[in-house]
């Protein structure tokens, strides 16, 4: 089906290209496609481009575009991309990531488990289970928001966050699990800790994944995790994207 | 060929304009809080706008120069001495091997930056030196300054002595009012929580930083808002969460964001939100999209004109 949109300010440099529709593998596809069309452009004026669940925000210069031509152009590329399957520049790919779920690295392992009424070895079999979908980067450099969290391990968020939660702590809140890729404040329930370094500014490939890509946690025990190479990903490449 | 930190300062980082077209992947686009600062005290040396400088946050540092070189310092007022001698920001520095330079107390504004007549030898990281002090890179290894660091310079030039005209120096009240557009939610609040927002001097908050400034005031309800679905978030933002204080995202800001918005800070207007310190006040006043593209226009046309000024 095809999603109607609105096009709306985002303050005086930015647009909100906002879809009708509930977040959606079909709607990731649509919004990804958009974004890759307008990058395609290469139109000048424009500085950043955001993807989300329902939204696609353009980033310009104010003066360098003019306002309303921007906004026809947009809306013009949006309904030829919305009739019919969106076009995608790049094949989705899984990423393995590793995690111990160990208790030295599961603080709130047991709250979870109250919450849930699940075993420890029930919860990461079935945090374990899923294929996520990336619907988009963001948050923090290389933080990744993932679809498809099974709802029997839907958790609420903690009511004061843990004032820092380590780099690679990965964590359930509300709907949402992910991982924290820098030490920061969170308040979502830790329940694991990937080796695996999510943002490698250094690094030629510096985000573990990209929108469309698909994520799978495999539980480690602490040996492995200390013999883990922070920047080897273990990458599968899935079906070329239509 | 280098500087030596005797004493760090409270934050003092390396900052250029910042990087743009990773918004995508969570990094902000970053910069000097106060661009406008930034390129005065660029024009000031005859840098390209983008130079890279340090950005001083508060309590300054004291540097010891291990070479000849020509230093402009603009923004937030310190006092600042050149081997102990009372010395003054707006102008060009010529500055000796062997001399230190140290920043006493803050008079007005929060943020000052220190241009240089040579290149700090750097990395560049995203294509940008600017250090992203939540993503810890770019600039000295991704962090602040510490005591005991060394930068390096490369390509020293020759800067002439110049000073800006006292018509163009920029000014810190404390209590600005900042122009801001219609919020993307401001439609949710009702009018009588937006006419509270507009009627207000807000106080700034000590947990503000470059990611976002915290405001305290009488608080707007949310209640009858329902739960947004996280979205683009851009610096100057203005979000409204659960406990009714807006947070003014800011130039290390997160990328995705799902608080209602209940207006933007116009973005000739952002520079301001780098001289706000804690207990400052603010107040907003809405104008339109056309009037803030005129605004902005109107800074850039200054800055021009400040350019064509030292130039004669």
């Amino acid at each position: 089906m095809k999603p109607s949109f609105t096009i709306a300010a985002n303050g005086d440099s930015a647009l909100d290209i906002r879809f009708d529709a509930v977040p959606s593998e079909d709607l990731s596809r649509r919004i990804i496609a958009l974004e890759q069309a307008i990058e395609a452009r290469d139109w000048n004026c424009i500085q950043d481009l955001i993807p989300a669940y329902q939204c696609l925000t353009i980033c310009f210069d104010p003066l360098g575009c003019d306002r309303a031509e921007l906004i026809s152009d947009v809306e013009a590329l949006a309904q030829k991309l919305l009739t019919g399957q969106p076009k995608l520049a790049k094949p989705s790919r899984l990423i393995r990531i590793p995690v111990c779920y160990e208790a030295e690295f599961a603080p709130d392992m047991p709250r979870v488990s109250e919450y849930t009424g699940l075993s420890a070895e029930e919860i990461i079999s079935r945090h374990c289970a899923p294929h996520y979908l990336v619907h988009m980067l963001g948050f923090s450099p290389g933080f990744l928001y993932l679809g498809g969290l099974d709802p029997a391990l839907h958790c609420p968020r903690k009511e004061t966050p843990a004032v820092s939660v380590p780099a690679g702590a990965v964590g359930i809140g509300g709907s949402q699990t992910g991982i924290y890729p820098q030490a920061t404040p969170g308040g979502w329930q830790i329940i694991g800790r990937t080796p695996l370094q999510l943002f490698r500014p250094q690094c030629q490939l510096p985000f573990v994944a990209e929108p469309l890509d698909r994520v799978e946690f495999y539980p480690i025990d602490r040996k492995q995790f200390e013999q883990s190479e922070p920047n080897t990903l273990e990458v599968i490449p899935l079906e070329p994207a239509q | 060929m280098s500087m030596h930190f005797i004493k760090a300062g409270m934050q003092t980082s390396i900052q250029d304009l910042g990087r743009t077209g990773l918004m995508r992947y969570g990094i902000s686009r970053g910069g000097a809080a106060d661009p406008m600062a930034m390129r005065l005290a660029n024009l000031l040396l005859g840098n390209p706008a983008d130079t890279p400088v340090l950005e001083v946050t508060l309590a300054g540092p004291a540097i010891e120069f291990q070479c000849d070189i020509a230093i402009a310092i603009v923004g937030a007022e310190f006092e600042l001495t050149l081997n102990e001698e009372k010395v003054e920001g707006n102008e060009v520095l010529q500055v000796k091997r062997g001399d230190t330079l140290a920043f006493g107390r803050l008079l007005s504004g929060t943020r000052a930056y220190i241009a240089f007549s040579g290149t700090m030898d750097l990395p560049r990281i995203f294509d940008s030196c600017g250090t992203n002090l939540l993503g810890g890179f770019g600039g000295l290894d991704g962090r602040a300054i510490q005591k005991g660091d060394t930068i390096g310079f490369t390509e020293l030039r020759t800067a002439v002595t110049r000073r800006l005209p006292a018509a163009f120096r920029l000014r810190y009240s404390g209590h600005p009012q900042l122009r801001v557009v219609t919020g993307a939610e401001e439609h949710l609040f009702g009018k009588e929580t937006a006419s509270n927002f507009y009627s207000q001097a807000y106080q700034v908050l000590p947990q503000s930083n470059r990611m976002g400034v915290r405001l305290t005031g009488d608080t707007l309800s949310t209640e009858q808002i329902p739960q947004q679905v996280s979205s683009g978030l851009c610096p100057g933002t203005i979000q409204i969460p659960p406990d009714g204080l807006p947070i003014i995202s800011f130039v290390e800001g997160q990328t995705i964001g799902g608080y209602p918005r209940i207006a933007h800070v116009i973005s000739a207007d952002l520079h301001t939100l780098g001289q706000l310190k804690a207990n400052d006040r603010v107040s907003f006043l809405k104008v339109t999209l056309e009037q803030a593209r005129e605004v902005l226009a109107g800074k850039f046309q200054l800055l021009d004109k400040v350019r064509a000024h030292l130039d004669s």
